[in-house]
């Protein structure tokens, strides 16, 4: 009989230890799955937006995009005539807007000097020789 | 409502699965003077369940994974708490625990459009210095507890959200810079340190040494996430450096401290067991007691020692459920403080709130845990969401409703400037 | 993005923090959990036992016993109740509590500690000291095991402590880890330093008059026990006389046995001289003092004596034994002794089972068979009858103590036979106060004591 409740104490103890852990990794396995829920619902936020050079296209994945020449920029754009900090994007309701946060060489939409501005698709951005269209996300695979 | 039935369903089913084992669990083996108080307990925790389930639907979130951890912590808390010393419905506890979820929900509403809260920063500024003004005037002779009545309240745990808040801060912020001589300054981070020197002040003053190192490793936080970005005047190897320099330093202080010092720090708990080493020798030979699997609900012999719910509830949970039970929870706490890395906040301002939560949780739970077990000196801090009591429960459970905000954000221009703008359009 | 990854680094970081301390905590905790359920108040010890079977040491506390069964090794197991700490039982809490981390406090496990005492040799030593006090300890010099280690007065411990602060000194200790005045035992430490200086040769060619009386030159008089003087004597027939003025002339004599060596060579022994630090020997957690004296100058009063004897020298038993050992061995290695032969944990499992070790060199090989057949033939000479039926290589000493109060009588030895390789260390206290004599305390003992 002790030995009974002895191994009873142990298995009904392994057994909400085991529960716990299987909840645990359920709700892990579900914030995976929110993320692409989240991803969704920044893809309406951000209207599936990306800032496009020649060669690369750059994702704008949080609220606030840095761009500038140093390396901890978002969006590092490797020349010097980008100030380290040149210019920042963020999005509200989704509409991005790109402020100057006083750069050398100043920020160019569409060929106009501004110091912030609503972004519309496919605006050109000039920061100093560096040249980025606005447009939306080219590949379907995204929802 | 919640985007997929099917999950939160199978979430649902999950989280009342581990409680209903414990519950399961404590029917079988544990101390209980009559099955009627197991089965208050057991309606009083799978009915917060349900509530909580249903209440959760009401918030339109993107994401639900930390409420679920939420509430499986808060009702395992429930039960932890109810079994120590005999198996009766810890009510004090049980409204604590309603109480943080409500916070939770209220964290979570004040937290979620992060534009609209940095507008109104210099409020939460204003909401600290009043908790200072607050506790400088209305608690006892160097103290931390406000008592009214039989509810004491410790108003600085109230300080360590406003805190977090105060910390957190967004790209657009550190890019307001002004020129004073030839420096570009933000103003928000000297108000930040200034905050912080006045907080540590006060701490020393009200001799409340445990909550130092929370509020130290939260602005540690907001410090990195500041200098590091988007100044980057230092790069990584210049801050491993600095702080491999600091922790070399740190370890030469300690071995040429003064001799009260060492003492303090290196106290022989063993030697002076009835004395200062009663609560930490305790805590461990309980723990060891306990062993992997734990005495069974209600077993435990710690609850006869002073603060057995709060400052040493590791081991006491220890001793009743298994050392291997206690850590699976705290690694429950872990995966909640994780999911901001599963799902990465959209904003820097969220994130570096997410940190600052972490920063409290992590320093919350280290102090505690590692103080009781005397691997670091002792203080009497609380872990959150698990320890009784309620100014703590209510915090972290504030703290929570702000990493859900993370999770689940709203980028809204806040209502002010909009009308702001639009007057100076109309104008 | 990079704004974002890097409070998220900040995140993990302090989560693998979290966790590194938390593994520490765990090991800390599984390897020192044995400790802390020393310090519990409720334990489930476990029993001790002798090498035949019979109980030491009754942890469960639920055995019926004859009054006085455990009045023998009293002071030596000691109990769990702290008022002896420094016992076998109070330094091996952790090892005969009934507590593994996995199955927690088991009230009927089968945690218990072998030790290699003989109890009814120890009952048969204790019983032959009838009212005297002293000690006795004796091992096997091949492997280690102490078979009798009992000490007067004692106590039992099942009787408890009532009126502990009528109890006589010395109840609650056994005297044998303890430092006492040799006596003449110490020119068996002397003898053997000289021949490590010396060598057998030139030591044996030394010849000195002894007419009961020796004025050294410091003006000093150093006294044999002998009224009439033992004449010119070599090393053999003084070592045998247990000569004072003798001995006091070796030393003296600073060219042939300069005293640096003399100090080097004690300190090789384990002697802490003049002002060196004591050390402790460690037998299975049982803390035994080490040797002391003072040696300042070959020509002083004091370090003369020291070297005889009396002064400032003070040795253990135990230490006294295992000198024995090193020369019985005929190795100049001393046999470390042992008291646990094998331990069992709560499940029955057998940890810890002891296995014999030696000392460093103390002397050489030379020198150690030299001295047993020097102490070999001490026995033949004079104590064939008195330890009649075995070959024993023996010294004997009478320490003087309290200011020359009382006299202490003590036997170092050890039998030559390869059956029966016992080491042992005799102290009768106060021995002008009845008739037993150590002779009798060894016979008795080495007729208890049962190897098989």
């Amino acid at each position: 009989m002790d030995f009974f409740t002895d191994t009873s104490n142990i298995f009904l103890c392994a057994v909400s230890a085991a529960a716990l852990d299987l909840c645990v990794l359920v709700l892990i396995l579900i914030a995976y799955n929110e993320k692409k829920h989240a991803q969704q619902y920044w893809n309406r936020i951000s209207c599936c937006m990306e800032l496009s050079a020649p060669d690369v296209s750059y994702p704008l994945n949080c609220d606030e995009i840095l761009i500038g020449r140093h390396a901890s920029a978002d969006i590092r754009l490797p020349d010097l005539s980008v100030s380290r900090y040149h210019a920042i994007l963020t999005v509200s309701d989704g509409i991005w807007t790109i402020t100057d946060i006083g750069s050398k060489s100043g920020v160019f939409v569409n060929g106009t000097l501004v110091t912030e501005r609503i972004l519309r698709e496919n605006d050109v951005i000039n920061l100093g020789n560096k040249r980025l269209i606005f447009r939306r996300r080219r590949n379907n695979n995204v929802h | 409502m919640y985007i997929n039935t099917f999950l939160y369903i199978i979430s649902c089913i999950f989280v009342l699965l581990s409680h209903s084992a414990m519950l399961l669990n404590i029917y079988f083996n544990g101390n209980a003077e009559s099955t009627a108080k197991v089965i208050i307990l057991s309606v009083a925790v799978l009915g917060l369940d349900f509530v909580y389930f249903i209440i959760m639907l009401m918030f339109k979130q993107r994401s639900y994974a930390i409420d679920f951890l939420l509430i499986l912590i808060l009702n395992m808390s429930v039960i932890f708490q109810s079994c120590f010393g005999g198996v009766h419905l810890s009510v004090k506890h049980y409204i604590t625990c309603i109480a943080s979820l409500a916070a939770c929900k209220a964290g979570y509403i004040i937290c979620k459009n992060h534009k609209w809260l940095q507008v109104q920063k210099k409020y939460i500024y204003l909401a600290i210095g009043i908790l200072i003004v607050v506790i400088l005037t209305l608690t006892g002779s160097r103290s931390m507890w406000i008592n009214i009545g039989s509810i004491s309240i410790q108003p600085s745990e109230f300080i360590k959200p406003l805190f977090v808040l105060a910390c957190a801060t967004s790209v657009a912020e550190q890019q307001k810079k002004r020129k004073v001589l030839c420096f570009y300054v933000v103003y928000e981070n000297f108000a930040l340190y200034g905050l912080t020197a006045v907080i540590c002040l006060l701490q020393w003053w009200c001799r409340d040494l445990g909550s130092l190192p929370t509020f130290v490793g939260i602005f540690v936080c907001g410090f990195f996430l500041r200098i590091c970005y988007p100044k980057a005047k230092f790069s990584k190897k210049t801050l491993i450096t600095a702080g491999v320099i600091l922790l070399i330093v740190a370890l030469i202080a300690l071995r040429f401290a003064p001799d009260y010092v060492q003492e303090r720090l290196h106290t022989d708990i063993w030697s002076d067991k009835t004395g200062n080493g009663y609560q930490q020798s305790h805590a461990l030979i309980a723990i060891a007691d306990g062993g992997w699997f734990g005495k069974g609900a209600g077993y435990g012999d710690l609850h006869n020692v002073f603060a057995y719910e709060n400052d040493i509830v590791f081991a006491t949970i220890s001793e009743e459920w298994g050392l291997l039970f206690a850590l699976m929870v705290m690694l429950a706490i872990l995966i909640m403080l994780a999911v901001p890395l599963i799902n990465p906040p959209r904003s820097y301002y969220h994130s570096t709130m997410s940190a600052g939560v972490c920063a409290y949780f992590i320093m919350q739970m280290s102090l505690n845990i590692f103080g009781s077990c005397n691997m670091i000196p002792f203080t009497g801090v609380t872990i959150p969401l698990i320890s009784a009591g309620g100014s703590s429960m209510v915090t972290s459970g504030f703290m929570v409703g702000m990493l859900i905000a993370a999770q689940s954000p709203e980028f809204k221009r806040p209502a002010i400037r909009q009308q702001r703008n639009a007057r100076r359009q109309t104008a | 993005m990079k704004s974002i990854k890097r409070s998220q680094y900040i995140i993990s970081l302090f989560i693998i923090f979290f966790i590194a301390g938390m593994t520490a905590l765990v090991i800390k905790i599984r390897t020192e959990a044995d400790f802390y359920m020393m310090n519990s108040d409720g334990q489930a010890l476990g029993m001790v036992y002798d090498r035949n079977g019979g109980v030491l040491f009754d942890g469960k506390g639920t055995g019926i016993y004859e009054d006085n069964f455990f009045v023998d090794v009293g002071n030596l197991i000691g109990d769990n109740k702290g008022q002896m700490t420094n016992t076998l039982v109070a330094q091996n809490l952790d090892k005969l509590n009934n507590y593994s981390f996995s199955s927690g406090t088991v009230d009927d496990g089968k945690a218990a500690i072998y030790t290699t005492l003989d109890h009814n040799a120890n009952r048969a030593v204790y019983n032959a000291y009838g009212w005297q006090k002293g000690c006795a300890v004796a091992y096997n010099y091949k492997t280690g095991e102490i078979l009798v280690c009992t000490s007067l007065p004692s106590i039992d411990v099942t009787k408890g402590y009532d009126g502990i602060e009528y109890f006589e000194s010395g109840t609650l200790i056994s005297k044998n880890m303890y430092r006492t005045v040799p006596g003449s035992t110490q020119k068996v430490s002397t003898v053997v330093s000289a021949l490590e200086i010396m060598g057998a040769d030139r030591l044996f060619s030394k010849v000195y008059n002894c007419s009961a009386h020796y004025t050294n030159l410091n003006g000093d008089v150093i006294d044999c026990h002998n009224q009439g003087g033992h004449g010119d004597q070599n090393i053999q027939q003084a070592l045998e006389n247990s000569c004072n003025p003798f001995f006091a002339q070796l030393i003296e004599n600073n060219e042939d046995l300069p005293l640096d060596d003399i100090k080097k060579q004690y300190r090789k022994m384990g002697y802490a001289v003049n002002d060196d630090e004591y050390g402790y020997i460690d037998i299975d957690g049982i803390q035994c003092e080490t040797a002391s004296t003072t040696l300042m100058d070959s020509h002083e009063f004091r370090t003369q004596w020291g070297c005889i004897g009396q002064g400032d020298t003070m040795v253990s038993p135990i230490q006294l034994m295992m000198w024995q050992s090193a020369i019985a061995n005929g190795t100049g290695k001393m046999t470390m002794p042992h008291i646990i032969d094998h331990v069992t944990d709560v499940n029955g499992d057998i940890t810890d089972i002891a296995e014999t070790s030696f000392s460093k060199q103390i002397f050489s090989a030379d020198t150690a068979s030299t001295v047993r057949q020097m102490l070999l033939t001490n026995g033949a000479n004079h104590y064939v009858y008195s330890i009649s039926g075995y070959t024993v290589g023996v010294k004997s000493g009478t320490a003087q103590v309290d200011e020359g109060a009382k006299e202490n009588s003590l036997l170092v030895g050890f039998v030559d036979d390869p059956n029966k390789p016992v080491a042992f260390c005799i102290l009768i206290e106060d021995k002008n106060a009845g008739f037993l004599t150590t002779e009798q305390v060894v016979k008795i003992m080495l007729d208890s004591i049962n190897l098989q």
